[in-house]
């Protein structure tokens, strides 16, 4: 093995291989920060270029590169415009955008880049490192241990809103119901469709999140009006600075290994890994109060998280030949056709190529670093423009990212109504997030439960304490957790009131 | 002002460039006469999915026979309906098509309801693409060496063996109902999101059986972690494994046809230049290598004889919707 390791490393070593990622991470980022345009989409429309060019060392380094670069840009309008570009940035919108407002653009995109680049070079190298030996591991994870995980999650995403505990649940169970909207996936009976064909399949997450996130701040813009404002040079702030970048570093870390651990777990995901290290990063933080109020650490432990699933999910693709995403299916696609077949004898017979292709995704990262980097100030612009010109420019993008998305029109009435309820709910200062999380943690509760009953057969109780140990220890610490976390919270709220006078 | 630009011109640089791509690859020579344009595809399912990998497929190629390229637009939702109306309702001037196949064709009627349209009279077939020819699979570590072994097996404790499946109503669900109805038997269905984490769940040790499309398996049979017990079909594909026929399964049982068609109202010199460019695509030596490199055959079947073949289909599935709902 160690032989295919040294093999891989001299046959990554090509300069075309390493022009061809950059356009990928270039493409993948302009890509990932159109709203509505998915990575997954991204991907699928280069896929012919991948096959065509016909070399592995060429096709496949370069979907990797869109598939990373897609990742962080959607980062990019999510701090500018507050406009999720993919799904998995929405955390990255509370304080990204806020610090946005705040005339720190720069400081925001910096911090999304550099955490993005360092967590996901860690986490490309522990995938190097253990893909053999964690193989097996992956396996273990089923639908009940995901629906306890799923369960955990909603807990924690609920006692650790900001405001009160009451207003916070009540969003959690709000967006809970919203995700029961639709066909259940068991039994196809229909549930609040209202003998509509068009809720058929619920509501669709990306109108739901630019109407929520973008709509009410376009709303709040237009009331504003366009102030007059000073020098550009200063309007998009400052770079990140070491030492900032330094204080942020052990929250880089940390959501790295959350997102890593994630991304081991087939269907997850990024937002679930995302939110996860944000809420950790708050719990950790010695000044919580400041997470959802431009929080450059908050940033930070978002993106690092987001970006550390990429590489681990190639853990269960190359080593079992089992995609657990969309993403993964079109990169099993693009390994096929390159004549590699991932499963368990791909590292056997074509191990040189599969290392070189890794090392490859790893040292993409420097050139991730560098297109990150000069593109930033560039980016970081958008928030000096005058608003007659922004508000319609991010009104149009609005619409037509929503209408992308799916080609689906009636997405088009779920992005205003959503945008109507995000403005009367912050007008009543609720916070959307828990709601958001609750849409999104409620459908996969839902179905790895359903799976799970239907796994279990006649008796849940004893296939949970018989079989699925794992899964029973995961809901049994879940309130004592929970509870913890609770207490801590609601002192620290407690000594906010205090010290607010 | 000058801020507005440079990002406007991004933007439009951004969005030319993957165009400018994408018609490099696939652009040629336009010519005066059908057709003059390109024609869109519309794949009823999510980016990913095997529809959309063989889809990405053909219509590189196919834009050398028809002289303009093939654009595949993802319309998903509703299992496959949506896309499905959209492409019933669009001008039958043969620039708009569709990349659907047999259980959304003729078996979805019976299991969705729907009252805007009837796929059979609506859509008339301008090709078999391929066709995905599942297999049913265990571990390799499984006590059931054939599928007797697991059938009987399965009568002694009905109900209680479990098996992965990708989805309500998709490929692997239909035939694991298929084959419940054919042999009598009562098995656990587990739902998975797609064939991938059905195939995890096998692996893992959740469930005692799977389906999967075996020429997508072949390391996993060499590495001797999963075991093939039959396949779908009449003949046998691989030696010493039965085929459905042999073991009393329904022949057209486990096989998901890709097809592409076009609403029935489409000119008739249309639909033949169309048909006639799928059958020079099977003589293309890049597609079928692609197509094979994939794991995915290129049995193509034309338009015509496809016709017959789906009629057939529509007749078998009202009995099987209704089998399996009962089930």
């Amino acid at each position: 093995m160690l032989e295919a390791l040294l093999a891989g490393f001299e046959a990554a070593l090509r300069v075309d291989t390493f022009i061809w990622v950059s356009a990928g991470l270039l493409l993948g980022m302009l890509m990932g920060a159109m709203p509505g345009f998915t990575t997954t989409m991204g991907m699928s429309v280069l896929m012919p270029v991948a096959f065509l060019v016909g070399d592995p060392l060429i096709g496949i380094p370069f979907l990797i590169g869109v598939y990373k670069g897609g990742i962080y840009g959607g980062s990019v309008p999510a701090i500018l415009i507050s406009m999720p570009g993919t799904a998995a940035s929405v955390v990255t919108v509370m304080d990204g955008h806020e610090l946005s407002k705040k005339g720190q653009p720069r400081k925001a995109l910096d911090m999304a880049l550099a955490a993005s680049v360092i967590s996901d070079f860690i986490s490309d190298f522990l995938t190097l490192i253990l893909i053999i030996p964690v193989a097996a591991i992956v396996l273990g994870f089923g639908p009940p241990e995901i629906a306890a995980i799923m369960f955990m999650s909603l807990v924690i995403v609920s006692v650790t809103a900001t405001g009160p505990v009451l207003k916070g649940l009540l969003m959690l169970g709000f967006g809970f119901w919203l995700s029961f909207v639709g066909a259940d996936p068991f039994s196809a009976m229909e549930r609040y469709t209202f003998g509509t064909t068009e809720l058929y399949d619920g509501f669709h997450l990306i109108p739901m999140l630019i109407g929520l996130f973008a709509l009410p701040e376009i709303f709040n813009a237009v009331r504003a009006g366009d102030r007059k404002r000073g020098r550009v040079a200063s309007l998009v702030g400052d770079r990140l600075s070491w030492k900032e970048l330094k204080a942020s570093m052990r929250t880089i870390l940390r959501s790295t290994g959350i997102g890593t651990a994630v991304g081991l777990v087939p269907g997850l995901g990024q937002t679930v890994a995302a939110m996860m290290g944000y809420i950790a990063a708050k719990n950790a933080s010695k000044h919580p109060e400041t997470f959802g109020k431009g929080e450059i650490d908050g940033v930070a432990a978002a993106e690092a998280a987001n970006n550390a699933v990429n590489g681990p999910t190639m853990v269960p693709l190359l080593t079992l030949g089992i995609p657990g995403d969309n993403v993964t299916a079109l990169l099993l696609g693009a390994f096929m056709m390159q004549g590699l077949r991932p499963g368990p004898t791909l590292f056997e017979t074509s191990g040189a190529i599969v290392f070189a292709i890794l090392i490859v995704m790893l040292f993409a990262n420097v050139i991730f670093w560098f297109i990150g980097y000069y593109s930033i100030p560039m980016f970081s612009r958008v928030v000096t423009i005058k608003k007659s010109l922004l508000i319609p420019i991010t009104i149009m993008l609005a619409f037509t990212g929503t209408y992308l998305a799916r080609s689906n029109p009636f997405d088009l009435v779920t992005l205003v109504g959503f945008g109507i309820i995000g403005l009367a709910l912050r007008k009543a200062a609720f916070d959307v997030m828990p709601m958001v999380m609750g849409f999104i943690l409620g459908r996969e509760l839902e179905y790895s439960f359903g799976q799970t009953v239907s796994l279990a057969g006649d008796s849940l109780l004893q296939f949970a304490l018989t079989e699925r140990l794992g899964m029973t220890a995961i809901v049994v610490a879940t309130p004592i957790f929970g509870t913890l976390i609770g207490l801590r919270m609601s002192r620290l709220r407690k000594q906010e009131l205090i010290r607010g006078g | 002002m000058a801020n507005v630009s440079t990002f406007l011109l991004r933007v439009t640089r951004a969005v030319t460039t993957s165009g400018v791509l994408v018609m490099m690859l696939v652009g040629g020579p336009a010519l005066a006469q059908y057709p003059e344009r390109p024609i869109t595809l519309i794949t009823p399912y999510a980016a990913g999915g095997s529809h959309d990998l063989n889809a990405r497929v053909f219509t590189t190629y196919i834009q050398r026979y028809l002289d303009q390229p093939v654009v595949i637009k993802l319309v998903p939702g509703q299992a496959g309906q949506k896309g499905t109306l959209e492409a019933v309702q669009a001008p039958p001037d043969g620039y708009t098509l569709i990349f659907t196949d047999n259980y959304r064709d003729q078996l979805y009627q019976h299991t969705f309801r729907n009252r805007h349209y009837d796929t059979t009279a609506d859509l008339i077939s301008v090709a078999r693409v391929n066709y995905g020819q599942v297999g049913l699979i265990v571990r390799g570590d499984s006590p059931y060496q054939t599928w007797q072994d697991f059938e009987a097996d399965a009568r002694a404790r009905p109900g209680e063996l479990k098996m992965s499946h990708s989805g309500l109503w998709a490929a692997f669900f239909v035939t694991a109902g298929q084959v419940m109805k054919d042999r009598g038997i009562r098995l656990r269905l587990v739902p998975y999101r797609g064939g991938g984490p059905a195939k995890a769940a096998l692996l893992g040790g959740d469930v005692d059986i799977s389906a999967g499309f075996p020429s997508s398996l072949v390391a996993d049979v060499e590495a001797g972690v999963i075991r093939i017990l039959a396949t779908a079909g009449s003949e046998r594909t691989i030696e010493d494994v039965p085929s459905f026929a042999e073991l009393g399964i329904s022949a057209s049982a486990g096989f998901m046809h890709r097809a592409v068609m076009a609403p029935r109202a489409t000119p008739a010199d249309r639909i033949a230049r169309l048909r006639a460019a799928f059958a020079e695509l099977q003589d293309d030596p890049d597609y079928k290598a692609a197509m094979a490199q994939m794991g995915e055959n290129t049995e193509y079947l034309d338009g015509e004889a496809y016709e017959d073949e789906r009629r057939a289909l529509g007749n078998e599935y009202a009995e099987l919707a209704a089998a399996i709902a009962a089930l």
